[in-house]
C-alpha cells in the first residue's frame, strides 16, 4: 500500500490509523539501504515528501523552526554553523537532496549527524498525533537507546526547533572527504547566556550530550585549564566500542581532541575574557 | 635517445577541462603522422556517455527467462554434510536446483591450477564459497530458494589468518600443507654483505586485502542451444574463460562462445571466472531458455577474489654513503582459500622485490600462505604493487639513518640504461632517473593547480595552524610488462576491409574502459593511412576474434597493438600490391594516405581504398590479414631467481605526493599529486593520462583508506558503505607528466601504463606521511587511527609487534 497525502493533518490521520503497517518515508535514504540488505521490507509506505510545509524552515523569536522533512540541503544553509556544517558533512549531494533532518532522528544512529549538532543547540523536537495533539521532546531526552527514541509508532515528527545565535562549532573525523560517516563527531554549541552544549556522535549507542565535560566550563568558564579538564572529563561521558570502523581507545582520545579543539574555536570566536 | 615530454593535468576534483596536449617538440625518425600520438576520442565514448551501451546488468533486465541464484558457504570451512533442496524445489517458480553432481565437466577451475571446485563438492574453504545453484522464473523467487536450499555442515576450525595457517597444529586447507609454494631469488651473498655493511636497516611491512570495486557489477545472461553455450559476461580474457568454462562443465571447446558486454571495470578482478560458470550450469540444465545472474555489491565482495596481504620482513645493507651492498627480504602472502592466480603473484612480488634499485647481494623469499580467507589473485599492481611499498619505505628510512637526502640515496642507487634489476636481466632503456627528474622539475617549476573546488579553498588556511603539517612523498618504481617468467604470452589480431572501404579490426582483447579499442584503431588506421572514423573495432567474442591474451599485466597495448599493426602492414601489403597494378606504380613507391593509395613521387597518382578493395575482390585477393605476436620470455632459474630476459620490456615511473597531516586525529589530505610514467611512446595521450590519474586514485586510496576487514574468516564490510573508496574530495588534480622513450620492440615505440600508476602511488602517500609526522609507516592503509597510533604508539589497538608474530630468521639485525 502507498499513501501520499499532501496536508499534515491527512498525513497524521494515515500514521494514526494504519500506525507500523505503513512506514513512513521521506528521503528513503536509510530505507533503501536497509531494504536492500533485506533487513526491512515494508507491508507499504506513507511517503512524506508532498506534505506541504514539512520540509520548510522558518525563523521565529530567535530561534528556527524547520519541519520534520527539511533536506540536509536546506539545513546546509543555514547560517548556524554547526547545523549547517553537520548537514554539508552528510553522504553526497544526492544524499543531501533526499535526506531529511526527520529521518536522521528517526534512525537516531549513534553517528547520525543532523542529531549531533542538534543536540549541541539544545533542539526541541515535535512529535505529533491525529487525536492526542502535539508534545514537545528535548532532544537530550528523545534518544532512548541504539536506535531507539521517543517517537511512537502512530506519531510523526513534525518540527524541530533550535536557537538562532548560538555560537556553534563542528568536526567529524571520517575516513574520506565525502560520503563520510563519522568515525567521531562532536559539536558544541555557547548559549548566549555562557552555557555549553556538547554532543558527541559514534561514542556511545545514541548520539550523546557530555554533561561531565559541559559542568566544568559552564562553572570555570574558558580558561586553558578549564579546556583542558573539560576535554579529559568526556572521557566520563562516553562509551565507545571497537569495530572495524575505529578502536574504542581512539575513539575516546578523539573525543577529548575534538572537544578541546572545539572549546578552543569557540573561544576565539567569543573574544570573551577568560574568566 | 630521443626523449619526449608531455604533461597533462587530469583534474579530479573538478569536471574534465580542455586537455592541454602540447604538439609534440622533439622530432623523431619513426615518428607516425596518423593518429597515433593523438588524443582521439574514444570511439565507445559517445554511447557510454549516451547510456546506449549495454552492460551486463543492461542484458540481465533486458533478455531473461529465468533467474539463477548461489547458494554460498556461510562457515568460512567446514564440510558439507548434506545438501537438501527439498523445500526448494517445492516453491512455486522454482525450476531447479543444481550441486556439482549436476556438471558434467571436471567441476573445476583457477587460472593456474585448477585447484577451485565451481560448485563445491565435500568442502568449503571460504565463507562464500559455492555449493548450489538455483533456476527460477523470477529473481526474487531465486533468491528465496537460495535460502530454502538446506546445507547441512560439519565445523572445522577456521584459519583466519597466516600466524594460525603456519602454525603446527593446524587444519591442513590443501593436501599439500597450508604453504601454496613460493619463489625465491639469490643473487651474490645476502649474508656475507649484511655482515660487512657499514649500515643495516630492518624494517617490517604489513599491507592490506583490497577489493577490487569496479563499479559494474557481475551481471549477465547464457543460453544453451543443445549444441552452443553462449555466454554474456565481462571478463578479462575471453578465450581463457571458454577454456575453463568446457572443461570445467564437459562441452567441447568449440560449442561455448563467450562474448564480453561493454564492461565498467576490471583491475584484475574479472579474470577468475565469476558468474559465466553459474550461468553455464544453469543453461545447460535448461536448454532454450535465456538464464540470468546479477549480483549484489555484497555478493560480488564475497565471491570474489582479492588483492593478497602481504607482510614483508626487509633488511638491506648500505656503504656510509647510501649505496646499497645487500637486501634480504622474505615475504607471506595471504593467498585465501584457492590458488587463483596467487603463484604468479609471487613470482611478480619476487621478481620485484627491490624495485628499480642496483644491489649487488639479494635474497628474497616469497611463500604464498592458505587460509580460509577470499582467495586471492589477480590486481592492479598484482604483488608488485606491495613490494613498492617495501622497497620504496626502505629508501626513506636509509635516508634518514644516514642523513641523507632521500632523492641523493635514490639517485645514488637507481637502475641506468644497462645495468640489470635483481632477476639479472639488463634494461636497455632505464629511465628512472629521469623520471624522478621530470616529476621533481613539475613540482618546483610549475604552481600547483588553482584549487576551483569551493569548500577545499575555504578550509585551506594561509598560514598552517600547530596541529597541521606538511609533507611531501616520492617513489620510484619499476614495472616488468606481460606475463613474463617464460609463460606464454602471445596475442592475435586480424585486420580486414570492408567493400566500403572501412578498416575492421578483430581483437580478442577486452575494453573495460582503459581504452583498449581506441588503442587497436588507432594503430591499425595509423598503419593503413586511415583516420579512426574510419576504422571499426570487433572485440572479445570467442567466435569472431582470436584469441589475445588477457586484459592484464599492462600488456594489451604492447602485444595486441604489435599484432595490429603486424596484421595491418601485411593487409597494406595486399592494398599496395593492387594498387600497384591499377596505377602502374612499383608498391614500394605506393603508400596510404588519408583513405587513398597515392604515389609516393607522384601523389598525382592515387585510387580511392574503395576502389583498391573492388578490385582487390574481383581479383581474388584475401583483404584480410592475421597476425601472431609472441615474444619470448625465460623462466626465471628455480634457485636463483636469475632470467636474462624474465619479462619483455621494463616501465619506469616516479610520483610525487604533498600531503597535510592533522597530528590530533591522524587525519590526511593529499594537497597536491604528480605522476610522471616514460610510457615509451603515448599511443594516445589523453588515455593515457587517465591510467595514470585513475591509478593514482586507487593508490592513494590503497594509502589510505581501503581496506577489506577480515574477521575469523568473515568480511566485516562487504560493502561500501564501510569499504572506503576515495572520493573527488580525496583526490587532487593529478598533475600528468608523460615521458616517451620509444621502446624498441613496441608498437610505434609505445610499451604501456596501466598498472604502474597504482604501485607508484601508495609508496608516495606514505613517504609523504612520514615526512609530515616524523615516524615512518609500516601497515597500510594509513587511517585516521593508524597515523595517531604512529605517534601515540603505547595507544595502539593492536600492539604493532602483534602484527608481525611471523618472525624471519633475519629479523632484527639492524644496527
Ligand atoms: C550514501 C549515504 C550516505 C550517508 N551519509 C550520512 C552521513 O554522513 N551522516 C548521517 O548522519 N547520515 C548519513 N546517511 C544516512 C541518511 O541519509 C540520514 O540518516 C538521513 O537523514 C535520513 O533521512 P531520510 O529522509 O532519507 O530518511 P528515510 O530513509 O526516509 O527514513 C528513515 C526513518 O525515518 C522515518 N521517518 C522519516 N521521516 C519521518 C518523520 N517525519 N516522522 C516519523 N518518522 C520519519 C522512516 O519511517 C524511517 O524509519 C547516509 C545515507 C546514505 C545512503
Amino acid at each position: 500500500m502507498f499513501s501520499q497525502p499532501t496536508t499534515l493533518e491527512e498525513a497524521l490521520d494515515v500514521r494514526a490509523r494504519c500506525g507500523p503497517d505503513l512506514l513512513p518515508i521521506a528521503g528513503g535514504t536509510d530505507i533503501v539501504v536497509a531494504m536492500n540488505r533485506g533487513q526491512l521490507r515494508p507491508a507499504g509506505f506513507l511517503d512524506l515528501t508532498h506534505v506541504r510545509g514539512l520540509d520548510a524552515v522558518r525563523h521565529e523569536n530567535g530561534r528556527y523552526e524547520c519541519g520534520g522533512a527539511a533536506t540536509h540541503a536546506t539545513l546546509s544553509r543555514l547560517p548556524v554553523e554547526a547545523l549547517a556544517e553537520a548537514a554539508l558533512s552528510v553522504g553526497g549531494p544526492a544524499i543531501r537532496n533526499r535526506g531529511t533532518i526527520g529521518g536522521n532522528l528517526v534512525t537516531a544512529s549513534p553517528a547520525g549527524d543532523g542529531c549531533v549538532a542538534l543536540l549541541a543547540l539544545d533542539a526541541d523536537v515535535e512529535l505529533a498525533h491525529a487525536s492526542r495533539g502535539r508534545r514537545v521532546v528535548p532532544l537530550r531526552e528523545y534518544f532512548l537507546g541504539y536506535r531507539k527514541t521517543a517517537l511512537l509508532a502512530d506519531e510523526l515528527i513534525t518540527r524541530v526547533r533550535f536557537p538562532k545565535d548560538w555560537i556553534t562549532a563542528w568536526y567529524k573525523i571520517g575516513k574520506r572527504g565525502s560520503v563520510n560517516i563519522s568515525v567521531v563527531c562532536c559539536a558544541i554549541g555557547r548559549s548566549p547566556t555562557g552555557l555549553f552544549h556538547i554532543a558527541l556522535g559514534s561514542v556511545a549507542a545514541t548520539p550523546i550530550r557530555a554533561p561531565h565535560a559541559e559542568e566544568i566550563v559552564n562553572r570555570d568558564g574558558l580558561t586553558d585549564g578549564a579546556i583542558a579538564e573539560a576535554a579529559d572529563a568526556v572521557r566520563r561521558d562516553i562509551s565507545p566500542i571497537d569495530d572495524h570502523r575505529a578502536s574504542a581507545k581512539y575513539r575516546a582520545a578523539m573525543s577529548v581532541t575534538l572537544v578541546a579543539r572545539l572549546l578552543r574555536r569557540i573561544r576565539d570566536r567569543v573574544k570573551e575574557p577568560a574568566r | 635517445m630521443t626523449q619526449n615530454i608531455q604533461t597533462i593535468d587530469v583534474p579530479i576534483a573538478e569536471p574534465f577541462a580542455e586537455p592541454l596536449v602540447p604538439p609534440s617538440q622533439t622530432p623523431y625518425v619513426e615518428r607516425p603522422h596518423g593518429p597515433v600520438g593523438r588524443s582521439e576520442d574514444r570511439i565507445d565514448g559517445p554511447e557510454k556517455v549516451l547510456g546506449t551501451a549495454l552492460y551486463g546488468a543492461d542484458l540481465f533486465y533486458g533478455r531473461a527467462d529465468c533467474f539463477v541464484s548461489v547458494v554460498r558457504s556461510e562457515p568460512a570451512h567446514a564440510e558439507i554434510v548434506a545438501v537438501d533442496p527439498s523445500a526448494a524445489l517445492k516453491m512455486p517458480g522454482v525450476l531447479g536446483v543444481y550441486t556439482h553432481r549436476d556438471v558434467r565437466g571436471t567441476n573445476r577451475q583457477g587460472l593456474i591450477v585448477r585447484d577451485h571446485p565451481v560448485l563445491a563438492e565435500s568442502r568449503v574453504l571460504f565463507r562464500g564459497d559455492a555449493i548450489a545453484v538455483v533456476v527460477a522464473t523470477s529473481e526474487r523467487t531465486a533468491e528465496d530458494a537460495r535460502r530454502a536450499v538446506r546445507v547441512d555442515y560439519r565445523p572445522l576450525p577456521v584459519v583466519a589468518d597466516m600466524d594460525a595457517a603456519l602454525a603446527p597444529d593446524a587444519p591442513r586447507l590443501h593436501p599439500d600443507g597450508n604453504i601454496m609454494g613460493g619463489k625465491r631469488i639469490r643473487k651474490g651473498d645476502a649474508d656475507a654483505a649484511l655482515a660487512a655493511a657499514d649500515v643495516i636497516v630492518s624494517e617490517s611491512f604489513c599491507t592490506q586485502t583490497v577489493d577490487h570495486a569496479f563499479l559494474d557489477l557481475e551481471a549477465g545472461i547464457a543460453h544453451y542451444d543443445g549444441r552452443t553455450l553462449t555466454i554474456h559476461v565481462s571478463g578479462q580474457w575471453v578465450h581463457e574463460e571458454r577454456r575453463l568454462i568446457a572443461l570445467a562443465l564437459g562441452l567441447p571447446l568449440e560449442s561455448v562462445r563467450i562474448i564480453c558486454p561493454a564492461t565498467g571495470g576490471a583491475f584484475g578482478g574479472r579474470e577468475d571466472i565469476s558468474i559465466q560458470i553459474y550461468l553455464g550450469i544453469a543453461a545447460i540444465q535448461h536448454p532454450g531458455k535465456t538464464v540470468a545472474l546479477r549480483y549484489s555489491r555484497e555478493e560480488s565482495m564475497r565471491a570474489r577474489h582479492k588483492r593478497h596481504a602481504m607482510r614483508i620482513y626487509y633488511t638491506v645493507g648500505a656503504t656510509r654513503d647510501g649505496l646499497l651492498t645487500a637486501a634480504k627480504i622474505t615475504v607471506f602472502s595471504d593467498e585465501g582459500a584457492y590458488r587463483s592466480t596467487g603463484p604468479a603473484v609471487c613470482r611478480k612480488a619476487a621478481s620485484h622485490a627491490t624495485g628499480p634499485y642496483r644491489i649487488p647481494n639479494v635474497s628474497v623469499d616469497v611463500y604464498g600462505v592458505f587460509t580460509n580467507n577470499n582467495p586471492t589473485g589477480a590486481m592492479r599492481g598484482f604483488g608488485a604493487c606491495q613490494m613498492a611499498i617495501a622497497y620504496e619505505g626502505m629508501m626513506d628510512r636509509l635516508a634518514a639513518r644516514l642523513g641523507i637526502d632521500r632523492l641523493e640515496v635514490r639517485r645514488r642507487n637507481l637502475i641506468r640504461s644497462g645495468d640489470a634489476v635483481t632477476t639479472g636481466q639488463r634494461i636497455p632503456i632505464a629511465t628512472a632517473v629521469e623520471c624522478l627528474d621530470a616529476a621533481v622539475r613539475r613540482l618546483r617549476q610549475c604552481p600547483p593547480p588553482r584549487p576551483t573546488d569551493p569548500h577545499k579553498s575555504r578550509t585551506r588556511p594561509p598560514a598552517l595552524p600547530p596541529h597541521l603539517r606538511r609533507g611531501v612523498g616520492y617513489s620510484v618504481i619499476c614495472f616488468g610488462l606481460g606475463y613474463g617468467d617464460g609463460f606464454p604470452d602471445a596475442s592475435r589480431a586480424r585486420v580486414g576491409v570492408s567493400d566500403q572501404g572501412r578498416i575492421q579490426v578483430f581483437t580478442g582483447g577486452v575494453e573495460y574502459g582503459q581504452g583498449l579499442i581506441t588503442m587497436a584503431a588507432q594503430v591499425a588506421a595509423e598503419e593503413l593511412g586511415v583516420s579512426v572514423r574510419e576504422t571499426d573495432v570487433v572485440w572479445a567474442d570467442t567466435e569472431q576474434t582470436f584469441e589475445s591474451g588477457s586484459s592484464s599485466a599492462t600488456r594489451q597495448t604492447y602485444f595486441t597493438g604489435n599484432a595490429i599493426r603486424l596484421a595491418a602492414s601485411e593487409l597494406k601489403e595486399q592494398l599496395l600490391d593492387i594498387a600497384s597494378k591499377l596505377l602502374g606504380v612499383h608498391p614500394h613507391e605506393l603508400e596510404l594516405r588519408d583513405g587513398c593509395v597515392v604515389g609516393r613521387f607522384d601523389p598525382a597518382r592515387s585510387v580511392p581504398l574503395a576502389e583498391v578493395v573492388a578490385q582487390g575482390r574481383a581479383r581474388g585477393y584475401s583483404l584480410e590479414a592475421t597476425a601472431l605476436f609472441k615474444p619470448r620470455t625465460v623462466c626465471e632459474d628455480f634457485d636463483t631467481g636469475q632470467s636474462p630476459r624474465a619479462f619483455i620490456t621494463y616501465l619506469f615511473g616516479s610520483h610525487i605526493a604533498e600531503v597535510l597531516v592533522d597530528i590530533e586525529t591522524g587525519e590526511v589530505r593529499v594537497d597536491r599529486y604528480i605522476a610522471c610514467h616514460d610510457v615509451g611512446r603515448a599511443i594516445n595521450p589523453q588515455s593515457v593520462a587517465g591510467q595514470m590519474a585513475g591509478g593514482a586514485t586507487q593508490g592513494i586510496g590503497m594509502a589510505l583508506m581501503e581496506e577489506v576487514v577480515n574477521r575469523d574468516g568473515r568480511i566485516a564490510n562487504p560493502n561500501f558503505t564501510d569499504y572506503i573508496l576515495p572520493t573527488f574530495r580525496d583526490i587532487p588534480p593529478v598533475e600528468c607528466v608523460i615521458l616517451e622513450n620509444d621502446d624498441p620492440g613496441g608498437p610505434f615505440g609505445a610499451r604501456g601504463i596501466g598498472e604502474p600508476p597504482l604501485i607508484a602511488a601508495t609508496p608516495a602517500v606514505l613517504s609523504a606521511i612520514a615526512d609530515a609526522i616524523g615516524v615512518h609507516t609500516h601497515t597500510t592503509p594509513c587511517t585516521p587511527q593508524r597515523v595517531w597510533e604512529l605517534l601515540h604508539p603505547d595507544e595502539a589497538a593492536v600492539p604493532p609487534d602483534a602484527r608481525f608474530s611471523l618472525a624471519p630468521p633475519h629479523a632484527r639485525l639492524e644496527r
